[in-house]
């Protein structure tokens, strides 16, 4: 059974937020997703500044065998991204919730939060092999 | 239609095999991590479960001269125990499938041939073999389990106690039994390292398995899945059907043009022998990447902003780390030590042409 934290939420294509402050979220891909891929070998960064939608991509993570697309969570604009994960794509692998997030994005409605699915949910969501 | 399951399905499951469908089979991509996997096999060994391959007999006493018809490949380098390379061309000088011959006996060969071309190949040699040759098909009796990498000497002589195991050269089989069954025991490979390949019937293959596992335990043996296959195939730079090679790519374009030796008649010799001299159309070229970007399957190749072909086979090479490719691109653009762009998602990521192969045949032994 994959690492699933309570204190993150989810979507059903397998990225977490962590709202840090009123304003800020850090994104990556759940534990389930990095076991899924494995090996991953190479991760695609959004440009600071970018502007987007939720359940827009905003990432492209790709291990050896499979391409796959991130989501963003929440709307708003990307404020950071984690530059380490250029030279060390591995971190995702490695550490999903912790050393290997992706993105920090400033969340322009926080209602959308409402929307995503708690730890258990997103739980029976694995379970189900969606 | 549902995928088709090897006698091997569920052992794979016991390991925790990832399970994918190809060419209507289902299959292990991988178990625990390609990388790993793939290197396994090129630093200890790794075990593949392959029987979704196909195996045909040739026999008769036209067999050998039906054969040669078919295949641009001389067919006299064979000898009783020793097999080759070669492939099925059309009236075009497509490749309809890449295949290995193993001679048994003057009279009786044994072809092994891609699974999804299995019932393409039968058909080719019916329509082409009439007199004194009969063509079976045993691929459904038959498994196929590949051991490769440096230590598969060592693991396979606990299991297969035959004299002849020892001074098996490259490309050389024996008949040998196992469980009182007979297996052919073929030293080739798909993954550019020393190994063996083992054809056996269905009854005894779990049970050869599960023992090869065993008996490598001691030397780091692994099962490995297609994902390491193709990685695996690709640092060789062995060329793919499908990818490499289809009915309308031509071996010499395709990366085969040294099967082509033979003297007598064949199907299309007209075509192969004048682009065999004179160059093809296209050619397959090596690429490495320049930055982290992963080379795939059909993405464009440009030289100079001019669209020079696409990308047959790429991915994440495990010993270079970095991305590698082989490409189908318009012949005498470009040669070893060239820039080219590769289109990734509507950019461009700088690659460079490089000798083939990435990784040369090891036939370390230990």
């Amino acid at each position: 059974m994959s690492n699933i934290p309570e204190n993150l939420k989810y979507t059903k294509t397998h990225e977490w937020i962590e709202v840090q402050d009123d304003y800020t979220g850090v994104c990556g891909i759940t534990d389930h997703a990095q076991e899924m891929l494995t090996d991953i070998v190479f991760v695609e960064l959004p440009e600071v500044g970018l502007e987007v939608k939720a359940g827009e991509q905003v990432a492209v993570v790709e291990s050896v065998k499979a391409v796959s697309d991130v989501y963003s969570p929440v709307s708003g604009r990307i404020v950071e991204v984690n530059k380490a994960l250029e030279d060390s794509p591995d971190l995702l692998n490695s550490d999903p919730y912790g050393k290997g997030w992706i993105f920090k994005i400033d969340i322009k409605d926080k209602h959308e939060l409402d929307e995503l699915m708690d730890a258990s949910s997103y739980a029976e969501h694995v379970a189900s092999g969606e | 239609m549902t995928a088709q399951r090897t006698f091997l399905y569920e052992d794979h499951i016991k390991l925790g095999g990832k399970m994918v469908e190809f060419a209507g089979w289902e299959l292990p991509v991988m178990y625990s991590s390609i990388i790993e996997e793939h290197m396994a096999v090129r630093q200890a060994a790794g075990l593949f479960d392959v029987s979704h391959m196909g195996e045909i007999v040739v026999k008769g006493r036209g067999a050998r001269a039906a054969l040669q018809k078919l295949i641009p490949t001389d067919m006299g380098k064979l000898e009783k125990g020793k097999s080759m390379y070669t492939c099925f061309v059309n009236e075009q000088g497509g490749v309809i499938d890449d295949l290995f011959i193993f001679m048994l006996s003057d009279n009786e060969y044994y072809l092994v041939v891609n699974a999804g071309t299995t019932q393409k190949d039968v058909e080719w040699l019916t329509l082409n073999c009439r007199t004194n040759v009969s063509i079976q098909d045993v691929s459904a009796a038959t498994a196929k389990i590949d051991l490769q990498g440096p230590q598969s000497y060592n693991i396979l002589k606990k299991i297969i106690k035959d004299d002849r195991l020892a001074g098996l050269q490259r490309f050389h089989f024996f008949t040998g039994t196992y469980k009182g069954e007979p297996v052919l025991i073929s030293q080739t490979g798909y993954t550019g390292q020393f190994g063996y390949e083992l054809f056996c019937i269905n009854n005894v293959a779990s049970r050869l398995w599960n023992d090869l596992l065993e008996a490598g335990k001691e030397y780091g043996l692994r099962p490995a899945g297609l994902g390491a296959r193709d990685t695996l195939r690709l640092e060789a730079s062995y060329s793919l059907y499908g990818h490499e090679l289809s009915d309308t790519i031509t071996p010499v374009e395709g990366g085969i043009g040294f099967v082509v030796s033979a003297q007598s008649e064949y199907i299309a010799k007209d075509i192969i022998e004048h682009q065999k001299a004179h160059g093809a159309p296209r050619q397959i070229i090596c690429l490495e990447m320049l930055d982290r970007a992963i080379p795939r399957s059909e993405y464009k190749v440009l030289h100079n902003d001019e669209d020079i072909g696409y990308i047959t086979s790429g991915g994440f090479s495990p010993v270079l780390k970095k991305g590698i490719a082989m490409a189908l691109v318009k012949s005498g653009v470009v040669s070893v030590g060239d820039d080219v762009a590769i289109v990734i998602r509507d950019k461009t990521s700088p690659a460079k042409v490089v000798a083939r192969p990435f990784y040369k045949y090891s036939g370390k032994k230990v």
